[in-house]
């Protein structure tokens, strides 16, 4: 099952618990009407449990997300890492297009006219990490691949009317091109590229 | 309260009229301003890019001013029955939101003005469309939040007159010294009024971010030398808009309040739970925006903390009190289920259905792979469609019922139903279907699977806008053979 299945799955078998209370709900209009203090104490009683229930399972799913965070600490910036520097322009990314396979990478996300999305999506389809480009700020995204195939990346903020075709295509290990192969070849041990 | 309804001499039912009709008129035709974009990603009416994105910035625009003027009028109109309002004022404050969406749809379907209604900075300067159009829309919305900020002025006097100040609107007494203040044969404040006293104060504080937004982009607009920080106008963009679409839900909540009393022949009692329960929506609901910026890997990282906790815990107050109530008064009720009933019922199901697909998205790791997908618009439509259009129309429906002489036929119930909820229902899965596979939102031309999804979209809301046509008839039929026109026609013929 992929990520998106599972997504989705989580997402109905929550639904379905809800709108199977409001369905029991509306079939209790059919039984005998109940006296609306009767009907109230039943209710608090559910209440009270329901908001402990509610605020601890919150509280528990923040916690448990806190782990998740893609924001990058400083210590961790200082790691050894791929630096590769990444322009979103109206209406293409300006970046090397072929990339090694376990590797950590930190992509460093500007643009120069208006605010775009950078997210990539890996073969599968699958939306893997996305930060934002925006001017006058770099956004720092860590990634790491670790399978190699074709990827692309997308642009994921509204940016004019080129934003749906704004996509590159890159590639990861040993599925290099020639021009694969080059554009990495440009990337100094800094990040820096070096154009020949 | 229970006779509200019926009271056809009921104070501000004009102003109500002329909030709800005019508010459900623009939602009707962005309606279809919808199906078209869906048809044209479904690649079956393709729109070329200019036109798909001035369409897509009037339909959030419209729908968004639209339904909060619905929202509005239905608040307006309750706590219209607590304090006297001037309807002037009200209708005032209208006329100026209306001059603002004229200047939006000229700015987008002449202009082809087309940087969305979020119009990020400095995008709205850096398109293809005509500068003149950029101001036609930004000075637009400057009008509509002129609008909104008398009204949210005239609706905290208006509150705060009937109860007392903040301590007593507040219901602070009742809370903090509930011995005393029972002692003293006070009572709190009724429902109805909690919502309308956080839409006037949140709602002025929101509009106050949009002026000063307002203008720096006007300016920008005027001098192309000025520099504005983006991160800044994001910030401000998000903290006016959320708070917005948020306070069109929780306006209609009050309107729930009166509602379904109405509906079930009970009564909706204040506690102190329920108290504060509305001073914890009053102040999350200004700090939830900060989910808008997650991705924005440059904001201030304790934001997106904040963000994240603040908007789970704003999932409190609506499922522990404002719909575990509604529940609690439909319980073993009787109620009838009319049309208007069941708008409302299937209203809050979509409410917090969609609220579970916003926490979703407010949780930071599955931000990273839902933001700016096909499940924003997924789950803000649950609510705005499946839940704030519905306790609209279900208002609208109970008014009409209240006072007809004639009751809606079951096999026609049926058919409404049927068509409404089916295509909804097949419309709303399929954008949540393409945003868990990472379709992006607001591609006029999608990735796979986005243009399949489309079509099944498509599908879903042209049959629920036949759905709503019906109701639209049956809502004719309804207002036509109310009561007191009956009554008229009769002493016409006699008298
Ligand atoms: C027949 C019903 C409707 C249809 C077919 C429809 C369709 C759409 C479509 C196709 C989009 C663009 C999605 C994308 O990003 O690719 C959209 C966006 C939007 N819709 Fe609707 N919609 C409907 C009803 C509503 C209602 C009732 C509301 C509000 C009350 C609403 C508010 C919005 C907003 C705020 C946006 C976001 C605009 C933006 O991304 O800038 N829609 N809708
Ligand atoms: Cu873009």
């Amino acid at each position: 099952m992929d990520a998106a299945e599972k997504l989705l799955i989580a997402f109905f078998v929550l639904s379905a618990f809800i709108a199977l209370v409001f369905f029991i709900v509306a079939r209790s209009t059919r039984l005998p009407v109940q006296p609306q203090a009767e009907a109230s104490r039943f209710g608090y009683a559910i209440r009270g449990r329901w908001f402990i229930f509610l605020l601890l399972g919150l509280l528990g799913t923040f916690l448990a997300s806190l782990p998740f965070f893609p924001y990058m600490r400083t210590a961790s910036a200082l790691q050894p890492a791929l630096r590769v520097p990444v322009e979103a322009w109206q209406f293409l990314f300006i970046m090397p297009d072929h990339f090694p396979v376990n590797q950590r990478i930190i992509f460093e996300v500007k643009t120069p006219d208006v605010t775009h999305g950078f997210g990539i999506y890996a073969p599968d389809g699958q939306l893997l990490a996305q930060t934002q480009a925006m001017p006058d700020y770099v956004n720092y995204l860590d990634v790491t691949f670790h399978t190699s195939g074709r990827y692309f990346v997308r642009c994921l903020e509204f940016c004019g009317m080129g934003h749906p075709i704004m996509q590159k295509e890159i590639t990861v290990g040993e599925a290099a091109t020639a021009s694969g192969r080059s554009s990495l070849a440009a990337l100094d041990s800094n990040g820096v590229v070096t154009h020949e | 309260m229970n006779d509200l309804l019926t009271d056809k001499a009921a104070p501000g039912r004009g102003v109500m009229k002329l909030y709800l009709i005019s508010g459900l008129v623009v939602v009707g035709l962005l309606l279809l301003a919808g199906l078209a974009m869906r048809a044209s990603q479904a690649g079956w009416l393709p729109l070329p890019a200019d036109g798909f994105y001035s369409l897509l910035t009037l339909h959030g625009a419209g729908m968004i001013v639209a339904m909060m003027v619905c929202a509005m009028g239905a608040i307006w109109f309750l706590t219209r029955q607590q304090v006297k309002m001037s309807a002037k004022l009200a209708v005032a404050a209208w006329a100026l939101i209306m001059v603002g969406v004229v200047g939006v749809l000229v700015a987008t379907l002449v202009g082809r003005y087309g940087s969305l209604y979020t119009f990020l900075y400095p995008l709205p300067f850096r398109g293809t469309w005509p500068n003149w159009s950029t101001g036609v829309f930004l000075i637009g919305l400057v009008f509509v939040n002129a609008g909104w900020m008398i009204w949210c002025c005239q609706m905290l006097a208006g509150v705060l007159r009937a109860h007392g100040g903040y301590r007593g609107a507040l219901g602070w007494d009742y809370v903090w010294h509930s011995k005393s203040f029972a002692a003293s044969e006070r009572h709190p404040p009724p429902p109805e009024s909690f919502p309308a006293f956080m839409v006037g104060l949140d709602g002025l504080i929101a509009g106050m971010a949009a002026t000063l937004l307002g203008v720096a982009l006007v300016v920008r607009w005027i001098d192309p030398q000025v520099q504005i920080d983006p991160l800044w106008a994001k910030n401000l963009t998000y903290f006016w808009a959320h708070t917005v679409a948020n306070l069109i839900i929780y306006m209609l909540a009050g309107v729930i309040y009166v509602a379904l009393p109405f509906a079930t022949r009970r009564e909706y009692h204040v506690s102190k739970v329920f108290v504060v329960a509305w001073w914890t929506s009053m102040t999350l609901t200004l700090t939830n925006y900060f989910h808008h910026l997650y991705m924005d890997f440059a904001q201030p990282e304790i934001l997106q903390y904040v963000g994240q906790l603040s908007s789970y815990l704003s999932a409190l107050p609506v499922t522990v009190v404002t719909v575990f109530g509604a529940l609690m008064l439909v319980w073993r009720s009787g109620m009838r289920w009319t049309l208007g009933a069941l708008f409302f019922y299937l209203g809050m199901l979509g409410w917090v259905v969609g609220g579970i697909g916003a926490e979703i998205d407010a949780s930071v790791p599955f931000n990273v792979h839902l933001h700016n997908t096909l499940w924003v618009p997924a789950h803000f439509h649950t609510y705005l469609l499946g839940g704030c259009l519905l306790f609209v129309l279900g208002w609208v429906f109970l008014l009409l019922e209240s006072r007809a002489a004639s009751t809606t036929r079951k096999s026609m119930s049926w058919l409404i139903s049927i068509l409404m909820f089916g295509g909804m229902l097949v419309f709303l899965l399929s954008f949540y279907v393409s945003g868990a596979y990472g379709v992006p939102r607001r591609y006029s031309i999608e990735p796979a699977p986005g243009p399949v999804l489309s079509q099944v979209a498509a599908i879903g809301a042209a049959v629920m806008i036949v759905g709503m046509l019906l109701a639209g008839i049956e809502a004719w039929r309804l207002w036509r053979s109310r009561a007191d026109l009956q009554e008229g026609a009769k002493e016409v013929i006699h008298g």
